[in-house]
C-alpha cells in the first residue's frame, strides 16, 4: 500500500510540477506571478480536447497544436495586459494578472459551458502490474514528459543565446537593454514558452483525469504556484522538485493521517518549509531592496 | 504610448462589459402590473451544480406555461423570474434580496441544493416570502421557519430504504462510505447511510472523505481497496463520483457504487463511461414505467425540450403546480395567506410521485425510485414504496 500511495503521490506531484514550470519561468524573468497561468493550462486542455474530438486528430498533433495556440494566447496576454504596465509597480501587474485569470475563466464558461467534459482517452489503456500495484501508462508518460520538459528548459536557459538573454533580462532589464538585448522580444519568448508548458500540462492532466472544465485551472494553478514557491520560485529544477514533494506530502497525508485534512497538511508543510527556508528548497537567497 | 493607453482602456472596457453581462442575466420588469404572479427561480445555470438548476427551471417553465394557457391562477398569469446564482453562496443571498425587494416575488422555488437553500431560507423567512425548494434533500432546512417548504425526496426517507435494498436484496453488507466534506448534502447523507447500515446489520469497513472540486482521488481509492468492501456508498455529487470511480477502476477496485440523487445526472455517465456501469442511484423520479399522468408530462417535456425529463425537471414542474394549487385553495396570492394552504397539502398527485407535507412541513414522497446504470443509461431497477408513518 505504501508504494501504491507513493506512486499516486509522484503522479499527482508531476502534474503540479508541469504547471509549476510555467509559473517559475515567467517569474524568473519578469518577477511577475502570472496568475493567468492556470487559465492557460485550462485553455490548453480545451484545445487538446477539441482537436481530439472535433478534428479527430491523434493525441500527438493535438498536443503540439495545443502548445502552439496556447503560446499565442500567452503572448497576447502579455502584450495586452502586462506590457503596458511594465513601468508601474509590481502589484499593478499582479492585479492585472488576477483580472486576466477571472476574465478567461468566465470567457471559458460562456463559450464552452460550465459543465465538466470528458477528455476521450486517446492513448491505449495499458497497465504495468508490479505485484499488487497497478501503474497506468499515462502516469509514467506524465512523469517522463515533465522530466523531459524540465531538462529541455534548463538547457535552453543555461546553454543558448536566448537563454543567456533571458538570464540577463532577469538580472537587470535596463542593463540588458543597454547591452543591445531586445527585452520585449525576450519577454514575449518567455511567455510563449511558459504558456506552451502550461498547455502541455493541461492536455496531459485533462487526459489523465479524463475531465476538462473552465474552472479546472484555479485549484491546480494555485497548487502549481505553491509547488514553484516550495522549490524556490524562479528555479527550474526547484519547480519540479517542489511539485513532486507537494504531491507526495498531500497523498501520504491523506493516506496516513486523514483525507479530510489533505490540503491542510500540504499547506502546513509549505508554511513550515518557508519558515525554515524562505527562498524555497532550491532557491538562492538574494537580498532585495524594497 | 497613446496606442498602448487606448489598448488598456479598451481592455478595461471589455472586462467591464464582461462583468456586467455576467451579472445581470435577465432584464427585470419594474413596477409589477398586478396581473402577474411572480415566482423566483433560485438555482445555478452555470458552475458545477448547473444541471440541477437548468433542469429545475425547465420544469418550472413548462408548468407555468400549462397553467397560463389554461387561464392562470385566480385569473393572473404566472411569471418566472430567473437569475443565475452559479452555486455561489454570496450570490444566492444577493439574488434573494433582489427577488424580494426589487421583483417583489410571492414565492421562490429553489435552490436545488441543500447548502444553497439554507442560505436563502432565513432571508425568505424574515421577509415572509414562501420558499419551496425542489431539490434540497439534506437536514435542517424546513426547521429554519414556517415559510420554508420543500417537495423533494428526503434523504432521511430514501437512504434507509436504499440501504435496506442493498443489504437484503443485493446482499452487499461490507460498505465503504465516501463523503464530500465541503458539501452539506453529502455530510448529512453519510450520517443517514451510516446509521441505516449499522441498524440493518451491515458494516462500514472504511470511511473516506473527499472535497467537491477535487480531481485526484488516488490516495483514498488505494485505502479503500485495502479494506476490500463489497459496495462503495458515495454521498457526493456526480462530477466527483465519475472521477472517483474512474480512479477506482484504474487501481483495480471493482466494487459498484450506491449513491444519492446528487449523482443523478447524465454527466455521471458522460464523464464516468464504463467506470460507472452498474452504479445505483436513488431518486424521486424515473421516466420508466410511468403512470398516465407522468406519461403526459414526459411527452410535454419531449415536445418542448426534445429530451427526457429527469427528477429535477419533474420536481420543478411539481413545485409550480403545488404552489398554484395552494393559491387557488387559499384564494389569495399573498404569501402570508396561501402559506397555510400550502402547509396542508395532502396526497398531491405530482408527476414525481405523491406528495404530502407533514405537520413539520417535511414532505413524504412515494415511491423511491432506485435506478441503475445499464449500457450507459439510467434504467429503473426497483420502485420502493414509502409508508406514510415513516
Amino acid at each position: 500500500m505504501f508504494f501504491q500511495q507513493l506512486i499516486n503521490g509522484i503522479t499527482l506531484g508531476s502534474t503540479y510540477a508541469l504547471i509549476a514550470l510555467g509559473y517559475t519561468m515567467v517569474y524568473g524573468v519578469l518577477k511577475l506571478i502570472n496568475f493567468a497561468h492556470g487559465e492557460i493550462y485550462m485553455f490548453g486542455a480545451f484545445v487538446g480536447m477539441i482537436m481530439v474530438t472535433t478534428f479527430r486528430l491523434s493525441i500527438i498533433p493535438a498536443f503540439i497544436i495545443s502548445m502552439l495556440l496556447s503560446s499565442l494566447l500567452g503572448m497576447g496576454i502579455e502584450m495586452i495586459a502586462y506590457r503596458p504596465l511594465r513601468k508601474s509597480t509590481r502589484i499593478t501587474a499582479l492585479i492585472s494578472a488576477i483580472g486576466v485569470s477571472i476574465f478567461l475563466q468566465n470567457l471559458g464558461i460562456l463559450i464552452m459551458g460550465p459543465a465538466t467534459r470528458p477528455f476521450p482517452r486517446s492513448i491505449r489503456s495499458y497497465y504495468v502490474n508490479l505485484g499488487a500495484i497497478k501503474i497506468d501508462i499515462l502516469q509514467i508518460i506524465i512523469l517522463i514528459v515533465s522530466i523531459i520538459l524540465m531538462v529541455a528548459l534548463h538547457l535552453l536557459v543555461k546553454n543558448t543565446k536566448v537563454g543567456k538573454a533571458m538570464r540577463a533580462t532577469a538580472l537587470d532589464k535596463d542593463a540588458a537593454y543597454l547591452m543591445g538585448i531586445n527585452v520585449n522580444r525576450i519577454i514575449t519568448i518567455t511567455f510563449a514558452i511558459g504558456s506552451a508548458l502550461g498547455a502541455a500540462a493541461g492536455v496531459l492532466i485533462g487526459l489523465y483525469f479524463n475531465s476538462v472544465s473552465p474552472l479546472m485551472g484555479s485549484m491546480p494553478g494555485l497548487k502549481g504556484f505553491v509547488a514553484a514557491v516550495l522549490g524556490g520560485i524562479g528555479n527550474i529544477p526547484g519547480a519540479m522538485l517542489g511539485g513532486v514533494i507537494l504531491g507526495v506530502i498531500e497523498t501520504l497525508g491523506a493516506a496516513y493521517i486523514s483525507s479530510a485534512y489533505r490540503d491542510a497538511i500540504a499547506f502546513a508543510v509549505l508554511i513550515i518549509i518557508l519558515l525554515v527556508k524562505p527562498s524555497g528548497i532550491m532557491g538562492v537567497n538574494v537580498r532585495e531592496k524594497v | 504610448m497613446k496606442g498602448k493607453k487606448l489598448g488598456g482602456i479598451f481592455l478595461i472596457a471589455v472586462l467591464l462589459i464582461g462583468l456586467i453581462s455576467g451579472c445581470s442575466s435577465q432584464p427585470s420588469e419594474n413596477g409589477s402590473t398586478g396581473d402577474t404572479i411572480k415566482i423566483g427561480f433560485l438555482g445555478a445555470k452555470t458552475g458545477n451544480v448547473a444541471t440541477y438548476g437548468i433542469n429545475t427551471l425547465k420544469g418550472m417553465k413548462l408548468a407555468a406555461e400549462e397553467i397560463n394557457n389554461a387561464g392562470g391562477v385566480l385569473g393572473k398569469k404566472i411569471e418566472i423570474i430567473e437569475a443565475d446564482n452559479r452555486g455561489d453562496r454570496t450570490e444566492i443571498a444577493n439574488i434573494m434580496q433582489k427577488f424580494i425587494t426589487k421583483d417583489k416575488v410571492v414565492a421562490v422555488i429553489g435552490d436545488p441544493t441543500t447548502g444553497g437553500t439554507k442560505v436563502a431560507a432565513p432571508i425568505a423567512q424574515s421577509n415572509q416570502v414562501v420558499l419551496l425548494s425542489a431539490g434540497a434533500a439534506g437536514e435542517g432546512v424546513v426547521e429554519i421557519g414556517d415559510y420554508i417548504f420543500r417537495n423533494t425526496l428526503l434523504d432521511s426517507v430514501a437512504a434507509p430504504i436504499t440501504a435496506k435494498y442493498v443489504i437484503e436484496e443485493l446482499k452487499w453488507d461490507k460498505a465503504a462510505l465516501v463523503t464530500s466534506l465541503n458539501n452539506d448534502f453529502s455530510v448529512g447523507l453519510s450520517k443517514i447511510f451510516a446509521k441505516a447500515i449499522k441498524e440493518l446489520g451491515g458494516e462500514i469497513v472504511i470511511e473516506e472523505s473527499i472535497q467537491d472540486g477535487d480531481t485526484d482521488f488516488s490516495a483514498q481509492v488505494t485505502k479503500i481497496k485495502e479494506a476490500n468492501p463489497e459496495v462503495i456508498i458515495f454521498t457526493g455529487y456526480y462530477t466527483e463520483a465519475a472521477l472517483f470511480l474512474q480512479e477506482a477502476r484504474r487501481q483495480g477496485l471493482e466494487a459498484k457504487m450506491v449513491a444519492g440523487d446528487g449523482c443523478l445526472s447524465p454527466d455521471l455517465i458522460k464523464l464516468g463511461g464504463d467506470a460507472v456501469e452498474g452504479s445505483f442511484v436513488y431518486c424521486g423520479f424515473s421516466p420508466d414505467q410511468p403512470t398516465a399522468e407522468t406519461q403526459k408530462f414526459i411527452e410535454a417535456v419531449k415536445g418542448k425540450y426534445n429530451e427526457e425529463p429527469d427528477m429535477f425537471v419533474a420536481q420543478g414542474y411539481d413545485a409550480v403546480k403545488i404552489l398554484a394549487a395552494a393559491m387557488e385553495k387559499a384564494n389569495s396570492i399573498d404569501p402570508k395567506v396561501f402559506r397555510d394552504a400550502l402547509a396542508q397539502t395532502k396526497n398531491f398527485p405530482g408527476v414525481s410521485g405523491v406528495t404530502t407535507f407533514r405537520e413539520n412541513r417535511e414532505p413524504i414522497k412515494s415511491p423511491v425510485y432506485l435506478l441503475t446504470v445499464k449500457d450507459g443509461k439510467f434504467t429503473l431497477q426497483a420502485k420502493l414504496p414509502v409508508k406514510l408513518e415513516q
